[in-house]
């Protein structure tokens, strides 16, 4: 039922594809005629119609060809090329049919008898944006074209209203004479218009704004309704490539009436290489996966999500014999069960036991501990890996790491005494396992001295209100708001108000020079206001969409944020930190990138993203928790080995992804294969990469494979590819030759001991991949090794070294 | 055998994917060889024309003022004008700002569009996008920066990267986006080759070029064979695309390292002093030199970052507030180094009659506004601005478009930046209709159709 797809339409983060998950058994085939039931509200009232076939709750395909619209009584409704068109006030049932098969529509028309009310807030405003007459290109550039300024995407319709009822010496709009209206005949070409030609003199946006300008060109009032939810049909479909799917987007204004807005939306698609989306709303689609597209009217924005399933169906054997270990699992197979990706097997014990070292500690198992993995019977054993990795102290060196990167401790910008203590604050919060939520509160709303209280230093780095806003965003809801600084978010919800009501809640901190080197002593104060420039006046302090504060409370508006920000009901917060956990141990974030949480970039798997974040909330924000349920998942214990299709899939963890180690992870991992530790400056020999506590140490190693550079909280600081100067690097360069060649390392000592090359081979085979060699590697290496003969041993056991470590199944983590 | 199809000409229905594009290039080791690149054009899948042309691609990193520099308004307020005079140079008629007294000497060489514009938002990365690859990013579409689509239509000329960026990729400029500095969707075989380390350093060598001397032949030798050996039992890797580019990215470092002739073209104590210190002894002017050692090597396309990021020094990014410089701190910091690299780099060129096969394209990624800020300095203003370009064909002298009274908006002939990437990609002699194969095998065209050069420039 068409009822059932409506949640989809808010602004949440619900999602249909919700409902395609749970249809894994065979459905039910029906068609539907969409929207099921509607009310046309005035004589301008239209409605178009789609019939949609449905595969049970999903929407598999339009059907064009052959398909008949009737109403049950033309003279209260009329069909006219598949649109509704009201004829008269009463109620009417309209009927589709294709073949023998029909579906209706039950339809009320109201509000005949009254003169419908052209709104230059809903109507006229929703034209020039979507004519791109308000749009950055054009007059909604910050200086405006050609002398006219409208509000980018018509974020401001009282200055909008007044550039085109009053500047130019009112010549925009002529009441007496409406075609003679420079907002008519500019833009439909009757003048010369530099932006050409964007509407001609018989399309609705014509007759529509001179309808508004007949009827007297009636102001933008407080009164006006307003939109109160967006809702786009189909919300979920199910296609194949090359199908066409016409979208539907309905308003929903604060009045009660609804308005069919699909020529006025603003259409994208989140994959173009999965559809593509025409002006009109009519999607093509284009490859396998998944796209949303994107509907925009009026500064909201809904997903429509079209999956496009790989061909060849799968037997549903193929899942259903596939191991599930918890919620990650069943949503996991879901998800690829609709898409006809079949999943990998399982890896290996050695592999996984690799990749859980890597993934959980940052560090490669030793050959004594793979050694004993491998050696062990117990069927319990990777779980009591899994308990073993997160209880270790090489944990807290890690995750320290990875939240020193995300809270940008960096010793360019801060005392050294100033940066220790900001560390130090993080590592002991790891080590605590504090509970993600308590951590956000304690940084947000520290006070005191930066030295004795580390997370102080965080308002030492960002000292301006609209930067801790921006940062506050990036780093605990995932997402910038950096947009809605000069006008709304064109990609969310957030407004020009809600990001300067959000700045102002930082107005009022204040810090001031303390006793000692770095030390500085953050406070709140109990007065003060950020100006917001467009309005010249403060915002009420308030945290995005959450509740204002009256000016005048004293209180620290930063515990207001706080709170807001923690609260379960936040959906934001859980999911940014739950997407970032995700993305350590899949390699993708269930949103990519990362630090890219919004309304119009959807999730992956939107069901596995509710589902592991609420699995976050109940487990009190304890992020040691979510890490358990992913290490013991199926889903992560997955072979990277592709099986038929899967080899395509980049994003639903049909197989796991082999990725390059990081860079901090690899230096450290060739230390410990090589036995020769890095040297790092001036810190104790023996300390590894990930045991620093800023990135100012300098390592061409580390520059070279992608270590970032901590000035901004973006993920995108940091990157894992391989490129020509790493290959050239890992050759030639003095980081591995170095390790391989230093004294007493493990080269040395398994000659030293006379260790024969099988043995050798063996060795360097379980400290570098954890695994033993197979008998063809080791014969063929072994006949390799002898072919040079008067070559120095030590040369020799290097240069096996040294393949071994320039390999792939070394360099990436598998 | 190489498939060449979808290469050059247009070939939609052939049912290529990016698949088998990703697989030639891990045979074709990053672009073609040569011999593969005259069977191609034996083929006719590569135009005929102007194959040896190259390009070297100053990117303006930071966004110069417009009207402080190529585009001065003498007769405006002085809060437009700002500080600067007009200065006569070498072409009649064609005046510059005082600051670049050698570009003047050299402006029979250059001709200017003064009427450049993009309309993404004011933000450094989106106009490095634009101006590099000719489109912004959206709907999850990277596309690749014109040295990359050159490296994958014309492949390698020597055993030296076919696209190479100097010193070192964009870092960071405030927006967070990606800068159009590699392949995009072409993939990451083609990425520019990134130089990483600063060749005005006395001790400058290609970071790793050369193997250490304890290992000789034989025991490269024997890496490369102990090496293949471990790395082919295990076939984990079919589905990463990073995977296949190791890969090749061990045959490209291989073949690089033991060519001596591409050694040779990053060895800059090969240079003569007097010539090294004509185009100054920094950082942008010792790449513009090994720009052009590299041209004459063989390289096919040189991106030049004048400056890395507008945070962690002093660029063309003169907000005037800290910690940026304001219009006068261009004058002492950056106006002095740019104009004698660049007015050495058109001498050498010319005097080596390298210049028409080279085209050296100045670009930034917006201007800046038109009002001098209360801090002495001027924001970001991608209405309008100007960019520059020399030999490849183009005509010196001249110029094209024109601002408004305030170099506020262009005036006359405005140019957008997809009509610069064709600019760049018609003076190479290729086809603006070329598809290139875009994600899922889906053609893209070189550039958005419609946009064609600025032909006033040839």
């Amino acid at each position: 039922m068409i009822a059932r797809l409506k949640h989809a339409g808010g602004t949440g983060f619900a999602c249909g594809v919700l409902m395609l998950l749970a249809s894994t058994a065979r459905a039910e085939e029906s068609i539907q005629l969409i929207p099921g039931q509607f009310t046309l509200a005035g004589a301008a009232a239209r409605q178009s119609l789609i019939l949609e076939s449905f595969s049970g709750p999903n929407a598999v395909g339009q059907i064009t060809a052959g398909a008949a619209f009737t109403s049950s009584d033309p003279k209260i409704v009329k069909i006219e090329e598949g649109v509704a068109i009201p004829v008269a006030n009463g109620k009417a049932s309209l009927t589709a049919a294709a073949g023998d098969r029909t579906a209706t529509a039950e339809v009320t028309v109201r509000d005949m008898d009254k003169p419908f009310p052209w709104s230059f807030r809903n109507h006229v405003e929703s034209i020039l944006s979507k004519s791109g007459c308000n749009s950055g290109a054009c007059h909604g550039a910050l200086a405006g074209k050609k002398g006219f300024k409208l509000s980018l995407g018509a974020f401001d319709p009282t200055a909008d209203y007044f550039s085109i009822t009053r500047q130019a010496r009112a010549r925009r709009v002529v009441l007496s004479d409406p075609g003679r209206s420079l907002v008519l005949t500019k833009p439909s070409g009757a003048v010369p218009h530099k932006g050409g030609l964007r509407f001609t003199v018989d399309s609705p946006e014509y007759q529509v704004m001179a309808a508004w300008i007949a009827s007297g060109a009636p102001a933008p009032q407080e009164s006006d309704p307003r939109l109160n939810r967006l809702e786009i049909l189909p919300a979920a479909s199910v296609l194949k490539t090359g199908a066409l799917q016409q979208l539907i987007v309905r308003a929903y204004f604060t009045d009660g009436h609804a308005e069919d807005v699909t020529r006025w939306a603003k259409f994208t698609s989140s994959n173009e290489s999965v559809a593509q989306v025409g002006g009109l709303g009519l999607a093509q689609v284009i490859g396998h996966g998944e796209a949303a597209i994107k509907a925009w009217y009026l500064g909201w924005n809904v997903m429509a999500t079209v999956s496009v399933g790989y061909e060849n169906p799968l037997p549903a054997a193929a899942f259903a014999g596939a191991e599930r270990r918890n919620f990650i699992d069943e949503l996991v197979l879901a998800k690829l069960q609709n898409l006809n990706l079949p999943p990998s097997g399982t890896a290996t014990d050695a592999e996984f036991l690799r990749r859980a070292f890597i993934d959980t500690i940052g560090l490669l198992p030793t050959v004594a501990e793979s050694r004993a993995f491998l050696a062990d019977r117990s069927p319990q054993k990777r779980d009591q890996l899994v308990d073993d990795l997160l209880a270790r102290p090489e944990f807290v060196d890690y995750w320290a790491y990875k939240w020193s990167d995300l809270l940008l401790v960096n010793s360019e910008k801060l005392r050294p005494a100033a940066m220790w203590s900001y560390y130090q604050w993080i590592r002991n919060n790891v080590a605590a396992n504090t509970p993600w939520n308590e951590l956000a509160r304690n940084l947000v709303t520290v006070t005191g001295s930066t030295l004795q209280n580390g997370a102080a230093n965080f308002f030492v780095l960002h000292q301006d209100p609209p930067e801790l806003a921006e940062t506050i965003s990036v780093a605990f809801l995932g997402m910038s708001i950096n947009c809605a600084k000069c006008h709304n978010h064109p990609l969310e919800k957030w407004t020009n108000d809600q990001y300067y009501g959000m700045a102002n809640l930082f107005a009022r901190v204040r810090s001031k020079e303390g006793p000692g080197d770095g030390n500085h002593v953050i406070y709140s104060v109990t007065a003060g206001e950020w100006v917001q420039p467009r309005t010249g006046k403060a915002q009420p302090p308030r945290p995005l969409d959450g509740a204002a504060a009256p000016f005048e409370d004293e209180a620290d508006r930063r515990v207001r944020l706080a709170d807001w920000l923690t609260s379960p009901e936040n959906p934001y917060f859980s999911r940014a930190i739950t997407n970032r956990v995700w993305a350590n141990f899949f390699g993708v974030g269930l949103v990519e990138s990362v630090d890219d949480l919004r309304l119009t970039n959807p999730p992956s798997n939107a069901a596995l993203f509710d589902a592991a974040a609420q699995y976050l909330v109940d487990h009190r924000y304890d992020v040691k928790a979510l890490m358990r349920a992913i290490l013991l998942s199926a889903t992560y214990a997955r072979s990277s080995q592709p099986v038929g299709a899967n080899s395509n899939d980049q994003r639903f963890y049909s197989r796991y992804y082999p990725r390059r180690m990081m860079a901090e992870v690899l230096l450290d991992a060739l230390s410990q294969v090589s036995g020769s530790a890095s040297s790092f400056g001036d810190y104790a020999p023996g300390t590894r990469a990930v045991q620093l506590p800023d990135v100012s140490v300098n390592s061409y190693f580390l520059k070279t494979f992608g270590r970032p550079l901590r000035n901004i909280t973006c993920e995108c600081e940091r990157t894992a590819q391989p490129s020509m100067v790493q290959v050239l690097h890992i050759s030639n360069g003095d980081t591995i030759n170095q390790k391989l060649a230093a004294k007493g390392n493990r080269l040395e000592q398994m000659l030293a001991a006379n260790t024969p090359h099988e043995k050798i081979i063996e060795e360097a085979y379980l400290a570098a991949l954890s695994r033993f060699p197979s008998d063809t590697e080791k014969s063929k290496l072994l006949a390799a090794l002898g072919e040079t003969k008067d070559t120095d041993p030590r040369q020799l056991i290097e240069d096996l070294y040294w393949s071994i470590l320039s390999s792939k199944e070394f360099l990436f983590n598998h | 055998m190489l498939s060449l199809t979808g290469r050059g000409q247009a070939h939609t229905c052939d049912g290529i994917t990016r698949r088998d594009f990703l697989q030639v290039g891990t045979l074709g080791a990053i672009g073609l060889s040569l011999p593969d690149l005259l069977a191609a054009k034996a083929q006719g899948a590569v135009a005929k024309n102007h194959d040896e042309r190259a390009v070297i691609m100053i990117f303006n990193l930071g966004a110069p003022s417009q009207l402080d520099t190529f585009d001065m308004k003498p007769d405006a307020p002085a809060e437009i004008r700002g500080p600067f005079k007009p200065i006569k140079t070498n072409a009649p008629g064609l005046e510059i700002s005082e600051i670049f007294p050698m570009h003047a000497q050299h402006a029979d060489k250059f001709s200017l569009v003064r009427s450049c514009y993009h309309t993404a938002a004011a933000v450094h990365d989106t106009g490095h996008q634009m101006m590099q690859t000719g489109r912004l990013f959206t709907g999850g579409i990277n596309t690749p920066h014109a040295g990359s689509a050159l490296a994958y239509l014309r492949g390698r000329r020597s055993d030296l990267p076919p696209s190479v960026i100097l010193p070192e990729p964009m870092g960071p400029t405030g927006g967070n986006l990606p800068h159009g500095q590699d392949a995009g969707f072409l993939g990451k075989a083609y990425d520019p080759f990134a130089l990483m380390a600063d060749p005005s350093k006395p001790a400058f060598k290609v970071p790793d070029l050369l193997p250490p001397p304890e290992i000789g032949e034989v025991r490269l030798e024997r890496r490369r064979k102990l090496r293949s050996i471990v790395d082919e039992t295990v076939n984990h890797f079919a589905g990463s695309d990073n995977a296949k580019l190791l890969d090749s990215n061990f045959e490209a470092a291989f073949r690089m390292m033991t060519s001596p002739q591409a050694r040779a073209a990053f060895d800059l104590s090969k240079e003569p002093t007097e010539v090294r210190e004509r185009y100054g002894m920094n950082r942008f002017g010792q790449c513009c030199l090994l720009s052009r050692r590299l041209i004459e090597a063989g390289v096919r396309f040189v991106t030049v970052n004048t400056f890395l990021t507008v945070f962690n020094e002093i660029t063309w990014d003169i907000h005037g507030s800290n910690p940026f410089t304001s219009i006068e701190g261009m004058r002492n910091i950056v106006a002095p180094m740019y104009d004698q690299a660049y007015s050495a780099l058109l001498e050498d060129l010319s005097r080596r009659g390298m210049l028409d096969s080279t085209l050296v394209c100045n670009l930034a990624e917006f201007g800046r506004t038109p009002r001098v800020n209360p801090a002495g300095g001027r924001d970001h203003w991608p209405q309008c601005w100007t960019v520059y370009f020399a030999g490849g064909g183009v005509k010196g002298g001249r110029v094209v478009g024109m601002s408004d009274r305030i170099g506020g908006v262009p005036a006359e002939r405005p140019v957008d930046p997809p009509e610069i990437l064709a600019t760049i990609y018609h003076s190479l002699g290729l086809d603006l209709e070329t598809k290139l194969p875009g994600p899922q095998g889906r053609p893209f065209p070189l550039v958005d159709s419609g946009k064609h050069e600025i032909r006033e420039l040839f």
